[in-house]
């Protein structure tokens, strides 16, 4: 095995997994589950906020306006492409040379790339794919362009742009642990460490937590959706989602 | 940590693309077989599973839900779960790379039976034609443009994660970012990760290619 320059956490070996996650020293400290994961979330919810704020208003306008279909278009086949590693990979040594130092920059703007799609795209489909009589009532009531978009376009397309918030969600948390790869930390060490160590029960537990990381944010997204989507507007998701488009 | 004197490292250093070219050679291989291998067991399963699905109504949720439910597993978790089982071997590699084309796969195909208009399947049975030749030479001709797109995006989004298997020895072209990565020299980790991207690229044009020849009747159209 290639030596790694990186920090390890020194695990005794021979542990078994339940020992290993009952342990206190497991989750306290510098190099603790607790530390590491907010490592994790801290990143991805810096990214999913910068992504949001990028990819929401610009797919609302867009879609408003009804323009820019074709880059709708493109993105779905990208959003499932975007080689997450290799761009963070080639961004290291840029970063290195901006003195950004080696984190968590390029690891940031790779899950950026990743993130963007999904959110775009259902955004951008789902105001689209707001019923036209609505739109024109709206108007006949004397609304401006911008309560519309607001309050009405966007109120209506909110359920689908949660699907694409949660899928990019998830993509995201699922995709974070290559950081450990890329010299950073974060819940991905505990496989990168197992896997320098030889060590089955790092590389098992590591795992087992980046899995419940990503199931438990798919949940997550789905609570906050419940608490801030109105019912009414819920029930249209089943409709709007199942036309063609939007990722869900 | 990498000292400041290793970051200024060039970003890429062409006598060694040249001294290395077997390395990368190798590694260029490596990442097109583990693609292949990936891609192939991955439509072989989608397709049984597709075909199930298309058969009884009721098994399609089930199978779909499924599908994406494998594809939101972290790769790095997947392969380190695997690790402990299959060692660090090829199908350690493999299975995961498979299992991820799966939700993108089947859905193709799904979507590509779906589409065949009902009025066509039944002239074909009207001529007389069984139902297995009726699938095979009515409806999966006029499902090809959707498998084929749907195989494109597998095509690509497995040659991006086969460099994630890099970090259980696989992973072809990975293996070249990793080096380049521990060492802080960045010459192979260049090369490795563009060239990833550039074999993503070439391989959905080559498919694209593929089948635009295979479905010659879509081009009037211009769909």
């Amino acid at each position: 095995m290639i030596p790694l320059p990186f920090a390890q956490a020194a695990v005794p070996r021979g542990i078994g997994l339940a020992e290993w996650l009952v342990d206190v020293d497991t989750w306290l400290g510098r190099d603790g589950i607790l530390s590491s994961g907010l490592d994790t979330v801290t990143l991805c919810a810096a990214v999913m906020g910068t992504g949001m704020l990028i990819a929401v208003p610009s797919a609302a306008l867009l879609a408003h306006s009804r323009r820019g279909e074709l880059t709708a278009t493109a993105l779905v086949t990208l959003g499932r492409a975007v080689p997450t590693f290799a761009v963070a990979a080639l961004l290291v040594p840029v970063a290195l040379r901006r003195g950004w130092g080696f984190e968590p920059w390029p690891i940031f703007i790779a899950l950026l790339l990743l993130a963007l799609p999904p959110l775009y795209l259902n955004t951008y489909t789902a105001i689209r794919h707001v019923e036209g009589g609505v739109v024109d009532a709206a108007r006949a009531m004397g609304i401006g362009e911008r309560t519309l978009l607001l309050r009405v376009e966007l109120a209506l397309a909110l359920s689908v742009i949660f699907t694409g918030i949660r899928v990019a969600a998830v993509q995201v948390v699922a995709t974070e642990p290559i950081r450990a790869f890329l010299g950073g930390d974060g819940l991905g060490r505990y496989v990168r460490d197992g896997l320098g160590q030889n060590n089955d029960t790092l590389i098992i537990g590591g795992a087992l937590l980046i899995a419940a990381l990503a199931a438990t944010t798919s949940v997550a997204v789905s609570v906050v959706e419940r608490l801030v989507v109105p019912h009414g507007v819920r029930r249209l998701k089943q409709r709007t989602a199942a036309r063609r488009g939007s990722v869900g | 940590m990498i000292a400041p004197l290793q970051a200024q490292n060039p970003i890429i250093r062409w006598s060694w693309f040249i001294d290395e070219w077997d390395q990368v050679q190798a590694a260029l291989v490596q990442h097109l077989e583990l693609t292949l291998l990936a891609l192939g067991l991955g439509l072989l399963l989608s397709a049984a599973l597709a075909t199930v699905a298309l058969r009884y109504e009721r098994g399609a949720p089930p199978i779909t839900a499924g599908a994406a439910a494998f594809y939101t597993i972290p790769s790095v978790a997947l392969f380190g779960l695997l690790v402990p089982y299959t060692g660090l071997s090829r199908a350690t590699a493999v299975l995961p790379l498979a299992g991820y084309t799966l939700l993108i796969l089947i859905t193709a195909i799904i979507d590509g039976f779906r589409s065949v208009p009902a009025e066509v399947r039944e002239a074909a049975s009207g001529m007389g034609m069984s139902p297995r030749r009726r699938v095979l030479t009515v409806e999966l001709p006029l499902a090809l443009p959707y498998i084929i797109t749907g195989i494109r995006i597998a095509t690509v989004s497995t040659v991006g994660l086969v460099t994630v298997a890099a970090i259980i020895g696989q992973g072809g072209l990975g293996r070249l970012i990793l080096d380049g990565l521990r060492r802080a020299f960045w010459t192979p980790m260049t090369i490795g990760a563009s060239l990833s991207i550039l074999l993503a690229l070439m391989l959905d044009l080559a498919i694209y290619r593929l089948g635009a020849a295979a479905t010659p009747w879509t081009r009037r159209r211009g769909a």
